[in-house]
């Protein structure tokens, strides 16, 4: 063990004297942007990409009917325009004609008719196809009840109009389409390579920047597109570094090998006033889910008690990130958010809950084990809430972690009693964070369901006038956070990062979209980094 | 067993008594710890987290307002315990199965020998995941699996030893007098094997140390808010940039001990040693 550690460090040693040297000489003849992505992405197939980091990679390769603005509003993109029938349920799109892949073939809408029912189909076995559920017939589809594809609401009118049909209004629906899984995808190439369709050698994109290489747990770069029906972008080159972790990223950023980093809450403190130091608002929510069906949280009395018995004001005093604590779901800066709604912390109410719930003082209750992935925050966090569930409620918790993926696969096939989740914002409506605990969710693993919150989710969705609409979010709030409690949300995020004084035009919104294609390397800085 | 020249002898080297004197001082730490700590280990304070060393923390506080001086000595009773006990019960296992193998040789040695061979074919990090996973988290888990798989060296150490001490005339003259064979092991051969034994144990209890901080960064080790050096280290050297007290006590911990035990370990082995003892 001694001597793997050894030759480890020793190979450390010899890659950090190698690897970066390489890329300062493409620096000095190009505009070369770099940054790291937390973990090798696990595909590039935007209909099977559900993680940030493939996404990340994928945001710039491609492009929607729909991208935000700097302000998060959807706006035309591969759709120049669209039109909206009188009770909102049809919407039509009217393609550019000048959009072309990277291969020089035209994009049509048939492109997008193909995606949308691969995206359905069952045997994709997409887990972001419910983002889809809000078209005619596309739940059907989707969970076999029908076999027949045509039936789904999509149909290419002609080869640059795309009608889709909705089951009822969805407000929201513009914003749908600005997301990765929603792209168009090529037929031809996906029949004809398979599942190696998004190797370097055979993928084709249409956005402001293309995949070059893919060298696997290393690297990734993306050059500029020559066939980008827009302007062309001011890099010539966009390098993605696997790194994972987070303080080995910060040393490269902090010696020029990359020029966007995410600090670490220990490091937060340190680099405050550091000139290349920016905060920013995160459409994230951290919370903690509790599985109905396990022993003692099948009862609502103990899971009140525990998401009473926790000052969330401590967290920010820990992760030091400018988090805001939360007892209610929708985040801020989203439509509907509201920090009055939840249980607010009060150590005696919660040992009372847990008295009446038949556990006084914690006498009888059986073993709870509190699950997260591995990771130093998450760590963190779990270590503090397990500190004062025994000192408020004197409750012993087992604190578990498991690697990322092992982690997803327990939730699904046998959820611990106590589990930690995060849930980042997929287009800024409250519906993308309401839905997710729908009893038709697939992300929803707490094994909860309420047919009346369900109605309210739906009905919110469809809701044209803002006032009802906030009065059915509150009301949907209080089920989920107060009344059912199959959740305790805990905070939500902030973007803590570090940006090269090099660097112009990289805007960083609230959805930790990274937008390559307008950003600039500061030309009198070209040569000298 | 016991030299009429042991402390003699092993007094005369400095480095070896010093190095008692601080492994005891750490086993008083061990088992006095509530005792000595100003504040509970898991005692958290988030108004004062990650403070430097001052008069209140003499070790300053780390990222949950711990007192990282108590985690130490918390954290000394579980690595001292963990690696002890390990070290002990894989030299215990290993000695008697290497010698058995060693001394009674042919097919019986062979049979045994392979079986270790397999034992030893398969990663120990792979080998201790799966024993971890049997068992159950928590520092029974980690004790069991660290010895189960630590006896394995030691048994082919003991067992080249043993197979070589045996041919030895004196041996030979014991067998010729009609001792048993159990007596001979006991009171020939395995007296001879104690420096190696010495030197393995000494490098078992660093090994040990390190196994279990491998075992705790994969989730596999103690449940926090339990603490060990290992968990403290691997919790410091996130934080070596900034906040450096938080890996330079565990660090001196970890570093001190096993300079310690190796000193300790040559020291042992000089005064111990049956043959040198022959020659003064």
């Amino acid at each position: 063990m001694k001597a793997l550690l050894i030759s480890l460090l020793f190979i450390g040693l010899v890659a950090s004297f190698l690897w970066p040297s390489a890329d300062r000489g493409t620096v000095e003849s190009e505009a070369v942007f770099r940054m790291n992505l937390t973990a090798e992405p696990p595909t590039l197939d935007w209909a099977l990409a559900t993680d940030n980091v493939s996404i990340r990679v994928i945001e710039n390769l491609m492009e929607g009917l729909t991208a935000y603005d700097a302000a998060l509003r959807p706006q035309p993109a591969i759709a120049a325009r669209w039109t909206v029938s009188g009770d909102g349920r049809i919407y039509t799109f009217h393609l550019r004609p000048d959009v072309y892949w990277s291969d020089g073939k035209q994009v049509t809408a048939h492109d997008f008719e193909y995606a949308w029912k691969r995206l359905l189909n069952p045997a994709t076995a997409s887990e972001y196809a419910y983002f889809l559920y809000d078209v005619e017939n596309a739940a059907a589809y989707n969970t076999g009840r029908i076999k027949d594809a045509d039936l789904v609401g999509v149909k290419a009118l002609h080869d640059l109009t795309l009608r889709v049909d909705l089951k009822k209004q969805a407000v929201y629906f513009p914003s749908v389409t600005t997301f990765t899984a929603t792209f168009p995808q090529r037929k031809d190439l996906i029949e004809r390579y398979g599942d190696r369709w998004t190797e370097p050698a055979h993928l084709v994109t249409l956005g402001a920047f293309r995949l070059e290489e893919w060298r696997h747990e290393y690297r990734l770069t993306l050059v500029a597109n020559e066939h980008y029906y827009g302007d062309r972008p001011a890099l010539d080159r966009v390098i993605f570094y696997v790194v994972s972790e987070e303080t080995t990223a910060l040393t490269l950023y902090e010696t020029g090998y990359l020029d966007r980093v995410t600090l670490p809450p220990i490091a937060i403190p340190r680099y405050k006033t550091h000139p290349d130091y920016v905060r920013a608002p995160f459409l994230r929510g951290y919370y903690y889910g509790f599985n109905l069906d396990k022993a003692p949280f099948d009862k609502v009395k103990v899971r009140q008690a525990f998401s009473m018995a926790i000052d969330r004001e401590e967290i920010p005093k820990i992760l030091k990130g400018g988090e805001i604590p939360a007892t209610s779901w929708i985040p801020q800066g989203m439509f509907a958010h509201n920090p009055e709604i939840g249980l607010a912390f009060n150590p005696e109410k919660a040992r009372r809950f847990l008295a009446e719930a038949g556990y006084k003082n914690g006498a009888g209750l059986p073993p709870i084990t509190l699950a997260f992935n591995t990771d130093p925050t998450n760590r963190m966090i779990a270590e503090h809430i397990q500190a004062q569930w025994k000192k408020n409620l004197g409750v012993t918790v087992l604190l578990d972690n498991m690697e990322w993926k092992v982690y997803l696969q327990q939730l699904r096939e046998d959820t611990p009693q106590v589990f930690r989740l995060g849930w980042g914002a997929d287009y800024p409506d409250p519906d993308n964070f309401m839905n997710l605990f729908t009893s038709t969710s697939g992300n929803n693993n707490t094994h909860w369901g309420n047919a009346e919150y369900d109605r309210f989710i739906s009905d919110a969705a469809s809701e044209g006038d803002p006032s009802k609409r906030l009065a059915l979010y509150d009301a949907a709030q209080r089920i989920l956070t107060e009344t059912d409690v199959p959740i305790m949300p805990l905070f939500f995020a902030a973007q803590n990062l570090l940006i090269s004084p090099e660097i112009e035009g990289l805007e960083v919104n609230a959805m930790d979209l990274i937008h390559l294609k307008k950003v600039k390397r500061k030309p009198s800085n070209k040569v000298q980094s | 067993m016991i030299q009429p020249l042991f402390w003699p002898r092993f007094r005369q080297d400095r480095l070896a008594v010093a190095s008692l004197l601080l492994i005891a001082a750490l086993l008083l730490i061990a088992i006095f710890g509530d005792v000595i700590a100003p504040y509970a280990h898991d005692l958290q304070n988030t108004d004062n987290n990650l403070a430097a060393p001052n008069a209140q923390h003499w070790m300053g506080t780390d990222a949950l307002g711990r007192d990282l001086f108590s985690r130490l000595i918390y954290g000394t009773r579980i690595s001292m315990a963990v690696s002890l006990l390990t070290g002990v019960s894989a030299l215990l296992l290993g000695t008697c199965y290497g010698a058995v193998s060693g001394y009674a040789g042919g097919r019986i040695d062979n049979a045994m020998m392979r079986g270790v061979d397999v034992l030893y074919a398969i990663p120990d990090l792979l080998l201790i995941i799966l024993i971890t996973v049997l068992i159950g988290r928590g520092v029974s888990g980690v004790f069991l699996a660290l010895s189960l798989v630590g006896w394995i060296t030691v048994a082919r150490l003991i067992r080249g030893e043993v197979l070589r001490l045996k041919e030895n005339a004196y041996v030979e003259a014991a067998r010729a007098f009609g001792v048993k064979d159990v007596r001979i092991l006991l009171k020939h051969i395995l007296p001879n094997t104690f420096g190696v034994l010495i030197v393995t144990l000494t490098f078992r209890i660093p090994s040990a140390i390190l196994a279990e901080s491998t075992l705790s960064f994969i989730g596999l080790g103690l449940t926090p808010p339990a603490a060990s050096w290992g968990t403290l280290a691997n919790e410091g050297w996130k934080a070596l940039k900034f906040y450096p007290h938080l890996i330079f006590f565990p660090g001196l911990a970890i570093f001190m001990t096993m300079l310690a035990f190796n000193f300790l370990g040559d020291g042992l082995r000089d005064a111990l040693d049956p043959k040198q003892n022959k020659v003064s």
